[in-house]
């Protein structure tokens, strides 16, 4: 058998989101964008969609962000939805995969949310073993997501970043630091958000996230359906400080604008990235 | 202390229904009363129940409306709660569904126009299966050819309709100008969902040709599915069909037996 060259890496540039709707905008004029992420389960049918990744394959560096597998759910993963997103992961071979640490499954239904976890040891355990069981049967190493939250439980004993560095090293996972679901969240509950950041170790952390969100009543709400938000441009400078230049990716999935002002956005990042790059250490 | 079996059960339950307030008191409380962040989830749920939906069924939301639409999405969701972290499984049951839905019962074609977009849907995500085996077929002696079962495309659907739902398909197509002329009432039709480059199409059958079609998807052998039309559709061309429906990849293979 002939060995197959590694997966490119993620280049520590700015990325987009790729979406039906520009598919072919995006394949016809191939824009300067350093990678493409796009939701591991729009490609699980094998049909057009994967078509048209593939062809993106072929340009730019792919990450797959999966948003149904539930690694915080107490009951077993779902071995279809996992072996689907292996079957994914052999043919596309992208240059990162990563979940959310949440969950939104129970017996029988699922609720097609990212759900927050209580922060306890025993969810700990749980999420754990989950992340090595999807490593195992990915062979690699996956990225795990913090989110948006809206309400917190009484009995957690740790906070979110201290959770996500003990199962960053129990399992070898890395951290996927979305800095919008961050400074929602730090809202939200009230913390600092740059105390969240000190939790997490600088080696751990292998993508950014970027996004928009919006206002209901006094929570902020995560949507993905604007553009990112002057604290979080401001939120995002400060990771940067702490864990160096890193892929960051312009996220957008409702309400989808033209391509030209997710490029806009994606610019505006590759910029902070270079001045990021000018500034003594 | 709940086990996190426990606490998640509860939480589903509480998106579901929102007099229940068992999940309160293991909510943080602060400035913001628990209730209006439990709120934020049931609100999500809700919506993203809406939107898969709106994804799949963009002609019937035109057809019903907006307030109409997520009304109807909203007790589909509670009827046929979703089993699949995949969210594209999730509106398979809105047809039956709406042909039980009482409001509903005004605009008879609607569970029609259901089965065609969710075909639609299904067609656009299908794996193309590989290319037909012409040359294995081309060695099939001919007194074994009646025996030929054909095994129809994963990537296509086969849909009839008493209704015109090809036409009001196309009349609710972005960019596409209402048709004065339109008649509810001007026929049913037979259609062949399939996938060609890039495109979903919606071919119109001839009755013998979609009765073959349907016979040979069934798993009916060749020679007994076009004698059993002889009687209905005798003009049925059998080469022009075979030539037609391998060079559109109906057929994706055969066996004998």
């Amino acid at each position: 058998m002939i060995p197959s060259s590694p997966p490119p890496r993620l280049p520590a540039r700015a990325g987009i989101g790729l979406r039906a709707p520009h598919y072919r905008q995006l394949l016809a004029e191939l824009p300067d964008i350093g990678w493409l992420e796009v939701h591991s389960e729009n490609y699980f049918g094998d049909g057009q969609p994967l078509h048209y990744l593939e062809r993106a394959r072929g340009h730019y560096p792919l990450s797959l962000h999966g948003v149904g597998l539930s690694l915080g759910s107490a009951q077993p993963l779902d071995r279809t939805h996992l072996a689907r997103l292996a079957a994914l992961v052999r043919r596309i071979e992208p240059a990162r995969v990563s979940e959310h640490l949440s969950w939104g499954a129970i017996p029988g239904r699922h609720l097609n949310d990212l759900l927050p976890l209580p922060y306890t040891e025993e969810a700990l355990a749980v999420v754990a073993a989950h992340v090595r069981q999807v490593q195992d049967r990915l062979g690699r190493q996956i990225l795990v997501e913090n989110i948006s939250s809206y309400l917190r439980f009484r009995h957690s004993s740790l906070g979110e970043a201290q959770f996500l560095a003990a199962l960053a090293s129990e399992t070898g996972c890395g951290v996927l630091l979305d800095v919008n679901n961050l400074y929602v969240s730090a809202m939200n509950h009230g913390f600092d958000p740059a105390g969240f950041l000190a939790d997490i170790p600088p080696a751990a952390v292998g993508e950014i996230h970027l996004a928009g969100f919006d206002r209901a009543g006094e929570l902020l709400v995560d949507t993905h359906g604007s553009r990112v938000a002057p604290p979080v441009w401001a939120l995002y400078r400060l990771a940067l400080r702490r864990f160096g230049r890193q892929p960051t990716l312009i996220e957008w999935d409702t309400d989808i604008p033209e391509l030209a002002v997710l490029l806009a956005e994606a610019a505006t990042a590759e910029r902070l990235l270079e001045v990021h790059d000018a500034l003594p250490a | 202390m709940l086990s996190l079996r426990e606490l998640q059960e509860l939480f589903a339950a509480a998106l579901d229904a929102p007099q229940d307030a068992a999940l309160l008191p293991l909510l943080v409380a602060d400035r913001i009363a628990p209730g209006e962040r439990l709120a934020v989830y049931r609100n999500n749920a809700r919506h993203n129940g809406r939107e898969a939906l709106r994804a799949v069924y963009p002609v019937l939301e035109q057809l019903v409306g907006a307030e109409f639409f997520a009304a109807a999405a909203e007790r589909y969701r509670r009827a046929h709660p979703s089993t699949s972290g995949d969210i594209h499984d999730f509106g398979r049951h809105f047809a039956d569904f709406l042909a039980g839905l009482a409001p509903a019962a005004g605009l008879p074609y609607l569970p029609d126009m259901a089965r065609l977009e969710w075909a639609i849907h299904e067609v656009f995500h299908a794996a193309a299966p590989p290319a037909f085996p012409l040359e294995r077929l081309a060695a099939v002696e001919a007194a074994a050819q009646a025996r030929l079962r054909f095994r129809v495309s994963p990537a296509c659907r086969l849909l009839a309709s008493p209704w015109p739902l090809r036409r009001l398909w196309q009349l609710h197509q972005p960019g596409v100008a209402w048709d004065e002329g339109f008649d509810l009432a001007s026929g049913g039709v037979a259609l062949l969902v399939r996938r060609s480059g890039f495109e979903v199409l919606l071919d119109a059958l001839k009755p013998g040709e979609y009765a073959l079609l349907r016979r040979l998807a069934d798993g009916q052998p060749l020679g007994a599915a076009f004698a059993a039309l002889q009687r209905t559709a005798p003009a049925l061309d059998l080469a022009a069909f075979l030539q037609r429906h391998l060079l559109a990849s109906t057929l994706a293979d055969f066996s004998l037996r």
